[in-house]
């Protein structure tokens, strides 16, 4: 039952505010020419099967996958969309995953693409169909547009984050400083990466806290940009990655854990997350990753991770949350260094979605980043070597997580 | 006050890219009818009415939800319980958010949801006008404050307002 899944290459499109130069499918072929590169001996008529996926009317057109199939060289093969919302590209990853690990016959190599293109359409449309209905119940129950609107305001992801900011603050008693250290590592390393969108080598911790907030506690200088872009991956059987590259990066575990909706809660009852930075999801997603990859001490294990935290708060949550760090002992690893491209345990040296946030690929470009770092392929590559690595999802109806645990050595767990 | 909105600019390395036709369009979004089961909120809202909050329990895993709920997600079983609800709370987490009001002026609103004492989850609530965003913290004592003329509905309590507590050297206060 079931195969062993290796990942034989990722590629990325260049990422932007407006990509005016291309549309959708433009990009995403750009994204894949990139990805097959990196392996010489494929061509795009090796590719068995595809799997796609990005947020749902963000651009202004549904079923994208249909008329992007001849962008992708998808034609007369199995192809299907995945879109769970900000985690779309960690669930299109592991969609890959399982194509492969099914074991059709016939299906052996399975390119995986998320894309967005957020200057084609207006995000928050997009956006605001995800809550009206939630919205519309709490007004039947006496709540006024006015407090509602509020209750979302600074689009929809910033709100859910704010609360988690301030309830992690509260906790960890750390400062705005604590926040603006981690933006400030961020944009460095992102000015280090080809593709990345936010590039600020020369950026300062009082640059970012000068200015002005968006939603207290999280300042501009803080947020994530909105950018196009789009990144493909290759999956395939152990034995043909042997052949395809020389260092092929093993998938030893993945998990995609559904936790209770923050704030708003089912038919507006409110959430049973009191605490908003708790993320059982993540707990819960990292105990079934690395139960499936064989890992019982991911601090000493895993070498690099990539998380996904479009705010500066939830990369500190995220790698206290996956049982990388002490609880509440984040921000202190931060100020000295463990975390950074030299570091022990280096933490999104792609610059992460903080400087890059195409919505509907963010969640998969943190597992390729992770994978090319193991290929030693990164654009940002790390000094020491990446035996295994963690790249996670954050989003779905603001708490499902995605995590793909990958490793330079097979988990013999098929056998 | 509109120094608050005024985006103060980060420079980027950026790449011009040319650019090539496009194509203009609208999209009309239609309205919609969202289907809702709100059976289980009748006799919490005749409860609002008498000014009375009163919340459903899972028999499964004794959990209190208020508002009250129509399942409970980990028993996979519905709520049946009615029991009552003090009108006393503390702060869950806040937010402050910018936003202009009708004259273009940016003003701070926070935003909170408040845990109410004796129940599991949190809702969104409002605390009195006059009191300071800033001094608002996690775990802070809040009560109910209720409408003159109640409807039944959720606004019946028109604010929170703050209850003095004697307990300063605990370590809910602000840091």
């Amino acid at each position: 039952m079931g195969r062993q899944v290796a990942i034989v290459s990722a590629g990325f499109s260049e990422h932007a505010s407006k990509r005016s130069d291309v549309n959708m499918g433009e990009l995403v072929s750009e994204a894949i020419e990139d990805c097959l590169k990196k392996v010489p001996s494929l061509e795009i008529n090796d590719i068995d099967a595809y799997v796609n996926g990005n947020m749902p009317a963000f651009e202004g057109s549904n079923i994208p996958e249909l008329w992007m199939t001849d962008w992708m060289g998808a034609r007369n093969k199995p192809l299907i969309r995945i879109t769970t919302g900000g985690t779309t590209g960690g669930s299109v990853a592991i969609a890959g995953y399982y194509t492969v690990t099914a074991g059709l016959p016939g299906v052996e190599t399975v390119l995986a693409i998320a894309f967005e293109q957020q200057s084609q359409g207006d995000t928050s449309v997009g956006l605001a169909s995800v809550a009206y209905g939630e919205i519309s119940i709490l007004n039947s129950m006496g709540a006024t547009y006015d407090h509602l609107t509020r209750l979302l305001s600074g689009g929809a992801a910033i709100g859910a984050a704010a609360y988690q900011a301030t309830t992690y603050m509260n906790k960890t008693n750390i400062t705005e400083e604590d926040l603006a250290r981690v933006v400030v590592q961020n944009r460095h390393n992102a000015a280090k990466t080809w593709w990345a969108h936010l590039k600020m080598p020369d950026l300062t911790i009082e640059q970012v806290l000068d200015t002005p907030y968006i939603q207290y506690p999280l300042r501009y200088g803080m947020v994530c940009p909105a950018s196009d872009g789009a990144c493909a991956m290759l999956f395939t059987t152990e034995e043909k990655a042997k052949d395809l590259c020389d260092i092929p990066v093993y998938v030893n575990g993945v998990a995609s854990v559904a936790n209770e909706s923050a704030i708003l809660g089912y038919d507006g009852s409110g959430s049973a997350q009191i605490d908003p930075s708790m993320q059982l999801g993540a707990i819960r997603s990292s105990e079934l990753a690395y139960s499936q990859a064989g890992i019982s001490f991911p601090r000493k294990e895993i070498d690099y991770v990539e998380v996904y935290s479009p705010f500066p708060n939830q990369e500190l949550m995220w790698v206290e949350k996956l049982g990388l760090f002490e609880e509440a002992t984040a921000p202190e690893m931060y100020k000295t260094g463990v975390t950074a491209v030299n570091g022990e345990l280096p933490v999104n040296c792609s610059g992460g979605v903080n400087s890059t946030n195409a919505i509907g690929a963010s969640a998969m470009e943190r597992p390729a980043e992770a994978a090319l770092q193991i290929m030693g392929k990164a654009s940002n590559q790390v000094p020491k070597t990446v035996h295994a690595s963690i790249g996670s999802g954050w989003g779905g109806s603001l708490n499902l997580i995605t995590l793909m645990v990958m490793a330079d050595e097979p988990q013999r767990k098929w056998r | 006050m509109s120094k608050i909105t005024q985006r103060k600019h980060l420079d980027y390395v950026k790449k011009e890219y040319p650019k090539t036709r496009t194509m203009p369009a609208n999209w009309y979004l239609s309205s919609y009818k969202y289907k809702f089961n709100i059976t289980h909120l009748k006799p919490f809202m005749d409860k609002l009415k008498e000014k009375k909050l009163v919340a459903n329990q899972c028999s499964g895993c004794n959990r209190v939800f208020f508002p009250p709920r129509l399942v409970c997600g980990q028993c996979f079983v519905v709520p049946d319980k009615w029991v009552d609800i003090r009108d006393t709370a503390s702060v869950a987490t806040y937010a402050i958010a910018f936003l202009k009001d009708e004259n273009g002026v940016v003003q701070e609103r926070p935003m909170v949801l408040v845990h109410h004492d004796g129940a599991d989850t949190c809702s969104i609530a409002e605390l009195r006008e006059d009191i300071e965003v800033k001094d608002t913290y996690v775990g802070m004592p809040i009560k109910a404050h209720w409408k003159e003329e109640t409807s039944g509905g959720l606004m019946d309590i028109e604010y929170y307002e703050l209850i003095e507590d004697k307990a300063k050297d605990l370590k809910t206060e602000k840091k």
